[in-house]
């Protein structure tokens, strides 16, 4: 009775590393996908209120823009060349935004 | 010598009347025509007729930020460098031209650009009209009838269509627009003219951020970061710079002085 207890604990466990791991990384996988996209609603979503940002806040955004722009140019896949073309112009829009209220701000 | 006199002055007249129909003076657009943008990136080249796109049907139902910002079309014609490609994954004008959204009294969009038409398919013909004799599906004067008038430009004062919410323009595509935060307006400003005598100009923060946000003017159009570092001229504004982006093909005309020179004489 020990050894099949032991013996199910280990088999649920193989199960669940195996099939658990397989399905975790399909999810991530799926959805590392979309992330750059989300990372972007994020970050440009600020550009209401870019000038009562922080110093602080908007060299954070602009840091963030860059490296989305740097994963935006590694994009590969069907739809590369158009996501490439429309994200670059809509990120760069926000972080030149920001980089404006930045100024704006270290110079006032 | 009469004959050779006579002869003089006719040839005179009809090269006098030629410049005025074709290039001395610029012709001022007609009401439908203002705001007029052809796109010819690569049609020609495909052997189908360049792009007509009407910015007063697209601006009655839409702000200028969606496209220009959240779409991602360019200020200036061809800049965007549209592809078929890129309407058939869904971007451009393909973000709304899919086939399934509903704009204008619950109308279908027809799609842009699917793989399925033939080049001579009619619904290819709605956007790729230039120089074609096609019968639009809006006409302009059934379109802005009983709408506020202005003198220039599409004839329609569009502020006072959006007060009167004869127009109510979006500002949102679920999946393609970013959820935002409240928009805080910065303040309305003065600018003085360079020409004295000339009303000082209002510059209003409010009016311009409703329908473009921020980033569509800064800093692209607009690069200082206070107020009179960016200096420019009317001359700067005529050809296109500036203001003039948007207020010699679009916005309202710069004929129109006192839509922007407001304030009265001290």
């Amino acid at each position: 009775m020990k050894n099949f207890s032991r013996f199910t604990l280990l088999s649920l466990l193989f199960l669940y590393l195996f099939f658990g791991n397989c399905i975790v990384g399909n999810f991530s996988s799926v959805y590392a996908q979309d992330d750059w996209k989300q990372e972007y609603s994020s970050v440009c979503a600020k550009t209401q209120n870019a000038m009562i940002l922080t110093p602080e806040e908007l060299k954070s955004y602009i840091d963030r823009c860059d490296k989305l722009l740097a994963l935006i140019n590694e994009l590969e896949g069907e739809q590369a060349a158009t996501e490439k073309k429309v994200y670059t112009k809509r990120v760069k829009m926000c972080r030149e935004l920001y980089q404006f209220a930045l100024e704006y701000k270290e110079h006032k | 010598m009469k004959k050779a006199i006579f002869t003089t002055t006719l040839l005179f007249a009809i090269i006098g009347i030629a410049f005025a129909q074709n290039g001395v003076k610029k012709k001022r657009p007609l009401p439908f025509d203002f705001g007029r943008v052809v796109i010819n990136n690569y049609s020609e080249a495909s052997h189908i007729a360049p792009v007509v796109f009407d910015h007063w049907l697209h601006r009655a139902k839409f702000t200028c930020r969606l496209c220009h910002v959240d779409i991602g079309f360019a200020m200036k014609a061809g800049a965007t460098d549209i592809k078929a490609r890129d309407n058939i994954n869904g971007y451009y004008c393909g973000t709304c031209h899919d086939g399934t959204r509903r704009v204008f009294a619950d109308t279908l969009m027809f799609s842009s650009c699917k793989e399925e038409f033939a080049q001579k398919d009619e619904t290819c013909d709605r956007c790729h009209s230039s120089g074609k004799n096609v019968k639009k599906k809006y006409d302009f004067r059934e379109f802005v009838k009983g709408w506020p008038r202005e003198r220039f430009g599409n004839g329609v004062n569009w502020e006072k269509a959006e007060e009167r919410e004869l127009i109510i323009p979006y500002d949102y595509i679920e999946g393609v627009s970013i959820k935002r935060e409240k928009l805080i307006a910065q303040q309305d400003f003065k600018i003085a003219p360079k020409v004295e005598g000339m009303p000082d100009i209002i510059f209003s923060h409010e009016k311009h951020t409703l329908w473009n946000g921020c980033e569509l003017c800064h800093p692209e159009i607009f690069t200082g970061i206070k107020k009179g570092l960016t200096k420019y001229s009317m001359l700067d504004i005529y050809e296109g710079k500036y203001c003039g982006v948007c207020h010699i093909n679009v916005a309202f005309p710069l004929l129109d002085c006192q839509r922007c020179h407001t304030e009265k004489v001290q």
